[in-house]
């Protein structure tokens, strides 16, 4: 009873569904399996092996290049292989005739209620044939003895329809398998690539950093994105270090940081001359409280990660290094992204030198006259560039600061994916402020269609909460595309000239 | 989709008090324990039915750290309603209350209704702020109170459908002059219609569904 309910509802659903030929192959290996009884295990090894491939998916980009052999091509032969830990079919496809007989010489012994040694009932797993063998049948079976015949015309025409289905899933799968090898082969080019960087990285650039940095090959190779392990090493260069900061500053500040926690938790007041008790008190609980809150998908930075500590440290430093800004919202993001690629202290002093910046001093100061005027010469680009969404927002009064303002704060490692953003930080280390204003045009330019569509709340949602799946070659072809130039002005004419146009 | 009004809110209070996660549990009906932080401003929208008429609600959820202020007085611009959260486990954002309300008397129209809301009740246990004196602090100020849950979306419907209908109400009285969009409201495409297929005063019941 309970079998037949199952078969009718995998039945359904593969021909409600046959258009989708992954959700048609998991219904044919559920079927085939739940013949010989063990369903259960089969949706669970599916499962399992659907979440292992979707790991190894997530983090194969993450770590240094691995190769796998590419599969011999007689694997890929077209045929019934629902995942990789099943061999492809390698028989010539069987007409449907034999296929039925097959089934119904199974059926037959497993019916007559023998228990056959080559053919256990409760089917354990090295018994299992993942070939949809059984499947077919089950759809061309005659039909139970107690129903009328089927036509003869309406038995034909099933079966045609059948085979058509079948047709029909095969292509389907050729065409998965190539797009499969293609993109294999992509990955494998572009992990080439990255192994080829590093080492020019490594071996010519880096030695002559102060020599090359501003060639045009290296200008070239950087906005092709640096190799995830050279990224922060290029980065600290970058950014540099005129405050002068040396790890033993660090030291000093951090156990400052250290002693002001203790003696803030021991007695929960401070004789400390400077802010008053609230302001200090606020700074440090919001810090616990904003380490919870960054990058929540990652579990690195939440208490009881493996980063919650550093990224703690990195931030009381940095209020007791720098009072007079103390901690803002967004440093969080900023100072997560630096430890990530960087050593304790280097990534303070990177963190400290990239906050000093005029840009972000001005953000982080909150100096709202200051941050109007970046978005008034932001505006000036976007009008040149993007006319068409320029005037579509102003319409709709949407306003730059409304999605800029995250934007540039945390530097888009909250907006936009982790390893885009990594790309636009890059660039930004090579371009400086300019480039944080064009990924913004670049993003607007992406989306400009959709954008153009939409009304002011859809625009402020959709770009205060951008789709997860951006691609960073198609966003860096976008921003290629707007070059920061009003007439013959570049982006520092057109901001220093906002600046002063209002006397500041 | 059709509109008889589109109200603007905007959701202010200390950080950490769970403004996202009320927007969140009232436009999309879910909880999430760790919500990224805000920076800026977001936005929700949703619509709700008002005696028969629907009404868009446009969202702005604000950063609530001091120092981001000087941006988050910016939008209190064209509010007609504004949603004041403290945590009722720390009672220093209910001590901060008076500068928010400061704040958002200044930079808003005078007409703007606040709701003062008592959010986290779930957490009973750690309960710092009685309810009794977030009563006493609205009766003071005039406000609506409420505590809510995000977390178990305990009277999250009631306090946005509830400030909708004191705007509402105002509309009906005339103080509010509608015809003005600084005061936050905007008349939709149906209002000359008059919708009368879902009557009555709807408050807490199902309205609108998702984001609109």
């Amino acid at each position: 009873m309970k079998d037949q309910r199952s078969e009718k509802i995998l039945y359904g659903e593969m021909t409600q569904r046959n258009r989708n030929f992954p959700v048609f192959s998991v219904c044919l290996l559920i079927k085939t399996v739940s013949l010989t009884g063990g369903i259960n295990e089969s949706v669970s090894s599916l499962i399992i092996t659907n979440t292992l491939s979707w790991f190894f998916c997530l983090f194969r980009g993450l770590f240094s290049k691995k190769h796998i052999e590419p599969k011999s091509p007689s694997q890929n032969v077209p045929g019934w292989k629902l995942f990789g830990k099943v061999a492809a079919r390698e028989s010539p496809p069987k007409d449907s005739r034999t296929i039925q007989q097959e089934y119904e010489a199974r059926a037959g012994k497993a019916g007559s209620g023998g228990t056959s040694p080559t053919q256990p009932q409760h089917g354990r797993r090295k018994n299992l044939d993942f070939e949809p063998l059984s499947t077919t049948a089950l759809i061309l079976e005659d039909r139970p003895s107690n129903l009328p015949a089927k036509p003869v015309e309406e038995a034909q025409r099933h079966r045609q329809e059948y085979d058509e289905m079948v047709a029909e899933a095969k292509k389907r799968e050729l065409k998965e398998a190539q797009r499969k090898r293609k993109e294999m082969k992509e990955r494998f080019k572009q992990e080439d690539s990255i192994a080829n960087a590093m080492v020019v990285w490594n071996h010519d650039i880096l030695p002559n950093w102060d020599n090359m940095r501003n060639t045009r090959r290296v200008r070239e190779l950087w906005w092709q994105g640096l190799p995830p392990n050279v990224r922060g090493k290029v980065w600290s260069l970058a950014i540099g270090n005129e405050l002068n900061i040396t790890p033993e500053l660090y030291d000093i500040f951090l156990s400052r940081a250290k002693e002001r926690w203790r003696s803030f938790s021991e007695t929960g007041s401070e004789a400390d001359d400077g802010a008053s008790l609230a302001d200090r008190e606020s700074s440090l609980d919001l810090i616990k409280l904003d380490i919870s809150r960054t990058f929540p998908p990652l579990f690195i930075f939440q208490k009881g990660g493996p980063y919650h500590d550093l990224l703690h440290s990195v931030l009381g430093a940095y209020t007791c290094y720098r009072p007079d800004v103390g901690y803002v919202q967004g440093m969080s993001f900023i100072a997560a992204v630096l430890i990530l690629n960087l050593e304790e202290a280097d990534a303070f002093i990177a963190f400290a030198n990239l906050l000093n910046k005029p840009c972000q001093l001005a953000f982080f100061r909150v100096d709202h006259d200051l941050m109007l005027k970046y978005f008034a010469a932001f505006e000036v680009f976007f009008e040149e560039n993007l006319p068409r969404l320029f005037n579509h927002f102003q319409i709709s009064n949407l306003t730059p600061d409304l999605y800029l303002i995250d934007w540039i704060f945390t530097l888009y490692s909250k907006s936009l994916p982790l390893d885009v953003a990594c790309r636009v930080w890059d660039v930004f280390c090579r371009d400086g402020e300019e480039f944080l204003f064009r990924t913004g045009l670049g993003i607007l330019r992406l989306y400009e269609d959709v954008l153009l569509q939409m009304d002011f709340i859809h625009s402020a949602q959709f770009l205060t909460r951008l789709p997860e799946d951006i691609d960073s070659d198609r966003l860096f072809a976008c921003i290629v595309a707007m070059p920061m130039l009003n007439g013959n002005k570049k982006w520092s004419q057109v901001s220093s000239s906002k600046h002063k146009k209002t006397g500041k | 989709m059709a509109y008889a009004y589109l109200f603007k809110y905007i959701i202010i209070g200390d950080t950490g008090v769970g403004k996202s996660c009320l927007l969140l549990q009232f436009t999309d009906k879910r909880f999430q324990p760790v919500h990224d932080l805000t920076i800026g401003v977001e936005f929700g929208a949703r619509m709700i039915t008002i005696d028969g008429k629907q009404i868009k609600l446009q969202i702005w959820d604000t950063a609530g750290q001091e120092s981001f202020r000087s941006i988050t007085r910016s939008y209190y611009r064209g509010a007609a309603g504004a949603l004041l959260v403290y945590d009722i486990t720390r009672r220093d954002t209910f001590n901060h209350l008076t500068t928010w309300l400061e704040d958002a008397r200044q930079h808003s129209n005078s007409n703007m209704v606040i709701m003062l809301i008592g959010n986290k009740s779930d957490l009973e246990s750690r309960r710092e702020v009685k309810k009794e004196e977030g009563e006493a602090f609205a009766r003071e100020h005039g406000l609506i109170f409420m505590e809510t849950s995000a977390k178990t979306a305990s009277n999250v419907e009631e306090a946005f459908i509830n400030t909708a209908k004191e705007i509402y109400e105002k509309i009906q009285e005339g103080v509010f002059d509608i015809n003005n969009e600084a005061n936050g409201i905007k008349i939709g495409p149906q209002h000359a219609t008059t919708n009368s297929t879902l009557s009555g005063s709807q408050g807490g019941q199902q309205a609108g569904g998702g984001c609109c």
